[in-house]
Order: C-alpha cells, then structure tokens, then sequence
C-alpha cells in the first residue's frame, strides 16, 4: 500500500474539506442554521471558474477574487430575503428552506451549464515532487490556499473586534445586544463570509478535480461528517476532522472503490454520533 | 411525626469548579407542604432538577420512598409518582389546554383521561380555557395548566418550580388555596420559589438555602426570625 | 371561516378512485399510480416528520430498500409482483428498526440531515456492490401488461395510510407524537415514553414506502440507484406535506394532488424546471404559508393544526367548552 501517497492525497483533500466545513461550522455557531445549499455554493463556484477561466478566457486568479465576492454578496442576498423573515421559526424551518434553496441551485446550474463534467485543464497543471512523491500542483495549491484561508478566518475569528463579536452573538445573542453589537449586521456578515468560504472552496476544487452540478450534495454530506466528527462549533476541531476525513476517504477509496470510499465518511459520521456525539474537539450539541 | 416520603441526603454538586450546592439534607413528609427557598444563585433550581432527574449530584443521593432514585431518568423518576411543573412553562404549544392534559394521561381508557382533564380543569377554575391554544395562554393561566398537568399523573408528590414567581397576588393565593386542597387528599407538595411571604405563610416546613447551604430549617415562625435568614435575604 | 367537511371530501375521492381504473384511459391510469404512491410516501413521511416533528430528508432511502429487494426478488426468483411489495414492505420495517434507533439519537436538524445522508449512502452502496445489485445498470424486469392490478394495490395502501393518519389524528396517541413534536423534554419528564414512541413512528413511515418503492419498480420495469434513491421523489414528498400541511389527516392529500400535477406536466419534458419550480414551492411555502394549504387563514404560528373531531369528542364528554 503506497502509504505516502494515499496519506498526502488524503491531507491534501482534507484542505479543502477544512475550507467548506469551517465556513458551513461559522454559519451554524452564529445563525443556527445548517446551510443545505453551502455545497451547490460551491459547486456553481467551481463551475463559474470554468467559465471564467475557459469561457472569459481570463486568468485564474481572476476568478479567485471574483468569485468568492460574488458568492459573498448572493450569501447576503439570501440572508436578506430568505433567512432573515424566518430567524424565530423552528429550527426545521431553516433547514427545508435552505434544502429548498439547494435543490434550486443545482438544477439552475444544470440548465446553465449543463449535467456532465467539466475541468480545467491546463490551470496549476503538473506536478511537484514533495515527500519524494508526486504531488499534482492544482491539488498542493488547493491545499496551501484553502487551509490557509481556514486558518485565516480562525485567526479572525480569536483575536479581532469583529471575531469577538461574532463568538458574543454565537454563544449568548440576548447578552450581546444588549452590550451593544449589531447582531443582524454580524449575521449578516457571518452568512456572507461563510459562503464566500464555500464559494473559494469551489474555486480552488475546479482546477484539481472534475466537477459537475451535483458535486455540491456529495460535499454537504462530507462536509458535515466533518463538522460531526470535529465536535459542532469547534473550529480547530473541523480542520482537524477534515484533515483525517481527506486520507479516510483516500484510503477507504484504494480499497473499495471510489463510490464506497465516499460512503466511509458517512459511516464514521454515525460512529461518532452514537460513540462520542462531542466529537474530537467539540463542546457538546447545543440544538 | 409522619413517614419522610422524600428524602435528600447530603447531596453536593459543583459546575466548573463552582460549588451550587454543599451537603445539602430535606426531609419531606407524607401530606405535608414543604418549600425551599434562598436568594437567587443560592442553588435551589440545581436542587429541584436533581429530584427531579434532569440533574446528577456529584455526592449523595436522593430517595422516594425508600427508593434510591439518584440515578434514575426524569420518566423513571416520574413513573413512581413524582410529577413536576416547569419554572418558565414548557406547555405543549401547538395543542389546546385540553389536549397538553390529556397527551400525558396515563392508562388506555380515552374517556377516563378526558374525564379527568376535566376534572382537574374544573378543580383549578380555568374550565374557559379549555379550548385554547397553549401558544395563546397569559402567564397566569400557563402556570396552572402547569400545575393541572402534571396533576393528571395522579401524582403522590408534587414538584413545583417557582409557582409563584411573576404573579399577581390574587393568583398567588388562588395556588396556596389549590395547593392546600391537594395536601387535603393526600398529595406531598414540594417546591422551590423566592417569594418570602406566600412560602413563609403557607408552608408545615421551610428549608433556607443560600449560597449551595442549608442555613435554616422550621416551621415559619422559626425561619421568619433567623438572624441568618434575615442576613442573607436583606 | 368555512367548515369543509372532511368525510365528505374522502368520501369524494373514494369514489373517483374506486371507478378510475374502469372509466378513464391507460394514461390516467398511470398518471393515477404515481399520484398514489406519492400519497403514500407523503402520508408516511408526514408521520415521522408531521406529527412527530422530526422532519428529515432520508424518506427515500426505504423507498429504495423496498424497490431493490422487490426487484431482486422478481428478477431472481419470479416472485409475484404483489408478494414482492409485501415483502419489501417487511424489509422496509426491518431496516428501519435499527436505522430508527441509531438515527433518532439525533436531534432536530441532525437527523434530518444525517437522514439525508443515509440516503445517499444507500444510493452508493447499490452502485458500489454491484455484483448484487447489478450497479449502474440496473434491474431490468419484464414489464407488465396490464396496470390496473398495480393502481388497485396502490390504492389500497393509500387509502389505509388515509385511515390509519385520521384514526391517529384522533387519539391519544396522535397527541404524544404531537407532545414529542412539542417539547421531547417535557414530554419525557411528564411520563411519556419518547424513545419507543419516536422509534415506533419511524418504523411505521418505512413500511408503505418499500412497499411503493417496489411497486414502482414493478411500474417501471427497471430500477437503478438513480432511480431508487432519486431526490426527485425526496422533493417531492417533503414539498407535498409542508404545502398540504403538515401533521394533518388532509394536509398530504391537497399537496399531493397539486404537486402531482406540477409533477406531470413538467418533469417529463423539464426536469430541471421541475425541481427548481418545487424547490421555488418549497421556499415559498416556508415563508408563507408553513403552516400549509389545510391553515389558511388560520392563526398565525408556524405549525399547522389539526384534530378537530378529537375536540367534538372531548366537548361531548362534560360541559360545552
């Protein structure tokens, strides 16, 4: 077993997971509410740089600004006309609408931009050796970029004004208005942020692997998996998760297959949820 | 003296290093009105919820009946006889005051249930009501479907967080009247609350709590004129 | 506001329905067949998610269960239609007690995503392990000839999904689901048993959609994972109950037939539209009208409300309320 091999792969998959799964984690601490069409978000990412890329002819990175702040202001667009009119609802609420919005995503993208596969050939192409392994560029920048994104917003979120209000309002939203923050402002902002998390994940996935419409609903499952197995609302604990889900799935994957690979994460989710519910790092489920 | 029906025995329990409650001791009679009271933070909320079964002491242990019931869940605790109600009303709210009775009936019999729903509707005077929503209901009025509901367990032992805590006091005495009724066939009435002057009136014994310790104990005459009570209330 | 009769509507469709397969055409027919298995699976789902009030969306993991162990059964060994249904249907129940008892640990939101989960796991395993399954390509049965037999047993378990959600709307047991729905905490500390009564709701929304899921097979002539495990069919459903109502006795029925008109004039030609247009539903639905077709007009609130013949009942009992 090219153990190496399968353990970069996996970390390097993990990257992006991390990338997905802290913004969906930030949405859930702040809001309460668990995005079901984060992963479309991403997967029409992941398609507009396609486009951008092969249809505008522009360059990569353009898409790498440009998308994430598109996906940063439709994430404000949907808190506004959707999320907002429903904040005292039942939790359930909040789920069938954004299901609902996630099942309208994916089908608009298919219309756009058809169901099969698409690339992007030619983007970050080649490889480099690391760890006396071949390393596929697009894959390694990915990595680098999506984790230190992570690590960005985490350091955001730790030791700025603004991340200090975010965990205020996350923890106790009655203490934190009355001290004065602006609580619709900073959910507004953390949705915003969140999405244009999933929306650079789907960038930096659309060079390194194939990617179509429904790509966003095989991420959600993974990205909650990893959330479950991180502990909700650890932050650390979902880089972390990812980063072990990524060469869970690399490996289960070598040995069963692609499809029952994918389905590994899943099962791990359901161990942890009857074993361990708090997860690696998480403090326990505030439902 | 009467048989102790509940019985606590130096119970203890800390949350992250802060001590709610210190070998804390009650006895409860059979048939008797027995209430707790102390500031608030003097740890009476973590008292109740550990009789009641939401909550596990770090020491000690609780009995009903002789029974050790320390480790058991709140429906096991509540299958023995033990019924509560909640400090902040947690009515089922998308059903009527007749149907948030009758879901907790016990037994097969649809009539009987409903039968007593009424019953126990008529018995706290709020027969009006019957029909509207949980959601739809004032403070008052949620308080004693509280208390109506948990009646329909056909409880030995009443546990009632905080009845009077919010309420006018016409209302109050309204309760201690209902309560007193229900002490009258044989109901043990146990609760918790911070209103001095109902708890100091109504009572056969008082326990004073504050700061997680049993600082008095008595009939109210002997509580009303505790120096240590005086102290840590005013 | 206007009491409609509900027997009277029941009684309405019972008739239509018993004379469909005589009058109208080898169309209605088929069209009739999916209206019916819809109803199914929204009268299942809506009593786990409806009443009991944990919504999720993994109904369609045990419409697949039944639909592959339906085929294989038929594939293999020849098994009559009827009898595989009733099988899957058992396969459906089975599955769904341990699934239920690992599942319903989860609260709220993580069920219902954990559901989702589930489903699409299922979908992976018949694709992955297709030496049973046949993958990809899926079961190929010989089709049938005659529809009529297949609309008379999809009507039959519909109309028991009908009765047995009105008997349930109208009992005590109907309100400890609605209890749990409520507040599971109180519900629990009050006596009630939550933990069987979740997992008894669970097991009993498996059942009739394996058997559909079999049955559709039968209809089809052919099942594979997409096919099985579609979220189509989840949409659908779900979009179903919240439009008609959820925990009601004619909630599913108004959805069902408004969403399977949607349904047929657009999916066949328009997938895309179609799902999008539900999902646009869905929404709309959500932050108009949650509380379904069945409430409007009623109070404001975010669930709808039902059991209005368990109310005559009890006002018969003492004084008039």
């Amino acid at each position: 077993m090219p153990v190496a091999e399968l353990l970069i792969g996996g970390i390097l998959l993990g990257g992006v997971y991390a990338l997905m799964a802290c913004g969906l984690n930030l949405i859930f601490g702040v809001m309460r509410v668990i995005n079901f069409a984060h992963g479309d978000i991403l997967a029409i990412a992941a398609l507009s740089t396609v486009s951008i890329a092969v249809g505008f002819k522009l360059p990569f990175w353009v898409a790498v600004v440009v998308v994430p702040i598109g996906c940063a202001a439709f994430g404000a667009l949907i808190h506004v006309l959707v999320l907002r009119r429903i904040e005292g609802a039942p939790l359930i609420m909040s789920l069938l609408a954004t299901y609902a919005l996630s099942t309208i995503l994916v089908n608009v993208a298919i219309l756009i931009w058809g169901g099969g596969y698409s690339g992007l050939p030619g983007v970050l192409s080649g490889s480099v050796r690391l760890f006396g392994i071949n390393v596929s560029t697009s894959r390694l920048v990915s990595f680098a970029c999506a984790l230190g994104v992570s690590l960005a917003v985490w350091w955001l979120l730790e030791f700025t004004r603004f991340g200090r209000a975010v965990r205020s309002v996350s923890r106790a939203p009655e203490l934190a208005s009355i001290s004065g923050i602006a609580i619709e402002r900073v959910r507004l902002a953390v949705f915003a942020l969140g999405t244009a998390m999933a929306g650079l994940a789907g960038v930096l996935v659309a060079p390194a692997f194939a990617i179509d419409p429904q790509l966003g609903s095989r991420f959600i499952i993974k990205a909650f998996a990893v959330i479950i197995v991180g502990g909700m609302g650890s932050y650390p604990g979902a880089i972390l998760a990812a980063l072990l889900l990524g060469v869970i799935e690399v490996v289960g994957s070598y040995f069963a297959g692609a499809v029952i690979g994918s389905a590994f994460l899943f099962l791990l989710m359901l161990a942890v949820l009857l074993i361990r519910p708090r997860g690696l790092l998480g403090a326990g489920i505030r439902a | 003296m009467s048989e102790t029906i509940l019985a606590v025995e130096n119970v203890s329990k800390r949350f992250a290093g802060r001590i709610a409650l210190d070998q804390v001791s009650i006895d409860v009679a059979r048939g008797s009105v027995t209430g707790v009271i102390g500031p608030n933070g003097s740890g009476k909320s973590t008292l109740f919820n550990i009789i009641a079964g939401t909550l596990r002491p770090d020491e000690g242990r609780v009995l009903v009946e002789g029974r050790n019931i320390t480790s058991a869940s709140a429906a096991e605790i509540c299958g023995l006889g033990v019924a509560r109600t909640f400090q902040i009303s947690r009515l089922f709210a998308e059903m009527t005051v007749l149907e948030n009775l009758v879901a907790v009936a016990r037994g097969r019999d649809d009539r009987a249930a409903i039968a007593l729903a009424q019953e126990l509707l008529d018995f706290l005077e709020i027969s009006d009501i019957a029909d509207r929503w949980g959601a739809e209901l004032s403070y008052g009025q949620r308080k004693l479907v509280e208390i109506a509901r948990a009646l329909m367990l056909q409880p030995k032992i009443m546990l009632l967080d905080e009845p009077f805590a919010g309420i006018n006091p016409r209302l109050q005495n309204r309760i201690v009247d209902h309560l007193k009724a229900l002490c009258a066939k044989g109901i043990t009435v146990f609760f918790i609350d911070h209103e001095m002057r109902i708890v100091l009136k109504e009572c056969d014994l008082v326990y004073v709590l504050a700061e997680g310790r049993l600082i008095a104990c008595g009939d109210t005459q002997a509580v009303r004129n505790d120096a240590k009570v005086l102290q840590a209330y005013f | 506001m206007r009491k409609i009769n509900p027997l009277g509507i029941a009684g309405a469709a019972g008739i239509v329905a018993l004379f469909l397969p005589s009058v109208g055409s080898d169309y209605a027919v088929s069209f009739s067949i999916q209206l019916l298995i819809f109803l199914v699976l929204a009268y299942s789902w809506n009593l786990i998610g409806g009443y009991t009030g944990y919504t999720h969306f993994g109904q369609v993991s045990f419409f697949g269960i039944g639909a592959y162990v339906g085929s294989l059964l038929i594939f293999h060994w020849d098994v009559p239609w009827y009898l595989a249904a009733v099988v899957a249907a058992f396969a459906g129940a089975v599955t769904a007690i341990p699934l239920g008892g690992a599942m319903l640990r989860l609260k709220g939101p993580f069920f219902a995503v954990g559901m989702f989960g589930l489903a699409r796991v299922l979908e992976a395993f018949a694709l992955g392990f297709d030496s049973i399954t046949q993958g990809g390509t899926g079961i190929y049965l010989k089709p049938v000839s005659d529809l009529r037999p297949l609309y008379y047993f999809a009507a039959a378990v519909a109309a028991i999904m009908l009765l047995l959600t009105w008997k349930l709307d109208n009992s005590r047991l109907g309100l400890k689901l609605l209890a749990i729905r409520e507040d599971e905490d109180a519900a629990e500390s009050l006596g009630i048993p939550t933990t069987r009564l979740k997992i008894g709701a669970f097991v009993a929304s498996a059942i009739a959609p394996a058997a559909m899921g079999s049955l559709y097979a039968v209809y089809l002539g052919f099942i594979d994972p997409p096919t099985a495990f579609a979220s189509n069919i989840e949409l659908t459903t779900i979009a179903m109950v919240l439009l008609g109502g959820m925990g009601t006795v004619l909630g599913p029925l108004c959805g069902a037939v408004v969403l399977s008109v949607v349904n047929e004039v657009l999916w066949a030609n328009y997938p895309q539209i179609y799902l999008a247009s539900v999902g646009g539903i869905l929404l709309l639905a959500v932050l108009f009208m949650p509380r379904g077709i069945v409430n409007l007009g009623t109070k404001s609130g975010w669930l709808a409300v039902g059991r209005p013949l368990f109310r005559r009942l009890a006002a018969r009992h003492g004084q008039a309320s």
